[in-house]
């Protein structure tokens, strides 16, 4: 046995000859169903002239892809910041809300769901248009990354105490039985083990932070989203320019869930699975 | 001071204790000398995990009162953490800190609890290991161990902040026959040396070579209680001897 079991292994018993082939057949009409759409797409941008060098060549210029390299940088900023700040609000959030006095636990209830149902396009805009009106002037660096953290906070405080309930209880008991103090067993029992039960959740969590930047054109904030909207205004170039930015957002986004399968393994693997090796 | 105290360690009277409408303890009296070891037995449901459980607090009761060293049980904060921590816990699903190491579990509570530095809380943690036979696991994580060896390291993660008195609750019952003597072994040692000790089992053996008194429990009540051979050679009540026939096929 590997050190964890993959969750395919653990759902699925080993397939037999008839289930192989019926996986071979899936597999075969899923290739040339895939085929079929890539065919059409490139069938679709040559006949709307969308496979013209004009609006391609520019991709061959490094000032295109710094250009692009800048606005990445920019989202990387502002979805780092954005997704620090939601965790750490979004902590206090649920810690509050756990809390054994009410009217604390109150409030933090109602700010977890109003930042939870809020759209963070209408907060941004808030931030953007509202707020400066009472004379708070901010960077449009903060007018993007608070507004993103505000709304990604609700649902990570959600996602925090889904993880403290997921912590058996028979671990407060003994922490408990110890004569730990509340505060002590909070932070030395149950938020390190909600914290690695959560982690797939707060990972998927933090790619919604990375697509809510996509918005900062709103403030003007230049990241990857707002710098290819000036390039395409530059080249006339629609759609190629949106298909190479997606790809980079796909990227970005494949490479944090890469980031969160590492760490849950990393964290979680040792406790979850129980190693082959002969306890004496 | 508690040191000269001379009376029971633990003392319940007129205990009664409700979940919703379910009456789980009624009217329970018990005391519990010190160095005595009391075994709690009954029939599943009857209330023995939560009469245990009361002792330290991990659930409240409704009326009567629980005595420790002669002082009622704290109801909130520091002054029940304290006395929490002068009451050991060892339960049937063992509950190791799932995330910590063996040797941590160990010295969680003397250093979290009891302040002490942390090379002297490792170095009286091996120790305790070593008694318990599992000092060789020190540096795994709990789900890498055995259930029985699971156990015995609650037990020493226990006896690592010096109790005046330890609860067992079904200890063995989860545990493969073939690892439930490795850790009555561990029982027995220490009620040899003194512990006090409230545990609730169906061992018989375990219960006729160390218990001085044997609790039987039925539907909240304590129904009749004596000497281990008194009770399991000649039980007083119908109820005691229906359950002693039922568990006498194990
Ligand atoms: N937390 C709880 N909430 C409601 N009912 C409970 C709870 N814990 C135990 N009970 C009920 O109280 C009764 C006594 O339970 P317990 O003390 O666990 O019995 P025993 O340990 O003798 O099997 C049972 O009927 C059980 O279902
Ligand atoms: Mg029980």
């Amino acid at each position: 046995m590997s050190a964890a079991v993959s969750m395919r292994d653990a759902l699925y018993e080993a397939p037999g000859p008839k289930t192989r082939r019926r996986v071979a057949i899936g597999t075969a009409i899923s290739l040339v169903a895939l085929a079929a759409l890539v065919a059409f797409v490139i069938r679709q941008f040559y006949i709307n002239d969308q496979l013209n060098p004009r609006y391609w060549s520019f991709f061959a210029r490094w000032t295109t892809w710094r250009f692009l390299l800048r606005g990445f940088l920019g989202t990387i900023r502002v979805a780092l910041v954005a997704g620090i700040l939601a965790m750490g609000l979004g902590l206090l959030l649920m810690l509050g809300r756990i809390s054994s006095s009410k009217v604390l636990s109150g409030i933090c209830h109602v700010i977890t769901d109003l930042f939870r149902s809020l759209p963070s396009l209408l907060l941004i805009y808030f931030f953007f248009l509202v707020i400066p009106k009472y004379g708070l002037k901010m960077p449009s660096f903060w007018m993007i990354t608070i507004p993103v953290a505000l709304a990604a906070s609700g649902v990570l405080a959600e996602v925090f105490r889904a993880g403290v309930n997921a912590v058996p209880k028979g671990q407060t008991e003994a922490a408990m039985s110890l004569g730990m103090t509340h505060g002590k067993i909070t932070r030395k029992i149950v938020l390190p083990q909600a914290l690695r039960i959560v982690i797939p959740s707060l990972v998927s969590q933090l790619v919604v932070v990375v697509k809510d930047t996509t918005v900062a054109y709103v403030v003007s904030y230049p990241d990857l989203m707002q710098n290819a909207r000036v390039l395409i205004s530059n080249y006339d170039a629609l759609v190629s320019m949106y298909f190479v930015v997606a790809l980079i957002y796909i990227a970005i986004n494949y490479a944090t869930n890469r980031f969160s399968i590492y760490l849950a393994h990393r964290s979680g693997a040792k406790i979850i699975s129980r190693t082959e090796e002969n306890p004496v | 001071m508690t040191a000269e105290y001379a009376g029971p360690i633990i003392e319940m009277r007129h205990v009664d204790k409700h979940f919703g409408q379910l009456h789980v303890l009624k009217d329970i009296n018990l005391t519990v000398d010190k160095g005595e070891v009391v075994v709690l037995i009954g029939p599943s449901g009857s209330g023995k995990s939560t009469l245990c459980r009361t002792i330290n607090r991990l659930e409240t009761i409704d009326s009567g009162e629980i005595l420790f060293q002669g002082v009622k049980l704290p109801e909130e904060g520091k002054e029940l953490a304290a006395l929490r921590a002068e009451i050991g816990m060892v339960f049937q699903s063992f509950n190791l800190f799932a995330h910590r190491t063996i040797l941590d579990n160990v010295t969680m509570g003397p250093i979290e609890v009891l302040r002490k530095p942390k090379k002297e809380a490792e170095e009286e943690a091996m120790e305790l290991l070593r008694r318990v036979g599992v000092a060789e696991q020190a540096a795994k994580v709990p789900a890498q161990l055995s259930g029985g060896q699971q156990q015995r390291v609650a037990i020493a993660r226990s006896l690592a902040m010096h109790p005046k008195a330890m609860l067992f609750d079904e200890p063995t019952s989860a545990l493969d026959p073939e690892m439930i003597n490795e850790v009555l072994d561990v029982m027995v040692e220490l009620a040899k040396q003194g512990m006090t000790m409230v545990v609730v089992t169906h061992e018989m053996n375990f219960a006729r070579r160390v218990a001085n008194r044997v609790v039987f429990m039925a539907d909240g009540q304590i129904v009749e209680q004596n000497t281990p051979d008194e009770f399991f050679d000649h039980p007083q009540s119908d109820r005691a001897r229906d359950f002693l026939n039922s568990i006498k096929g194990h």
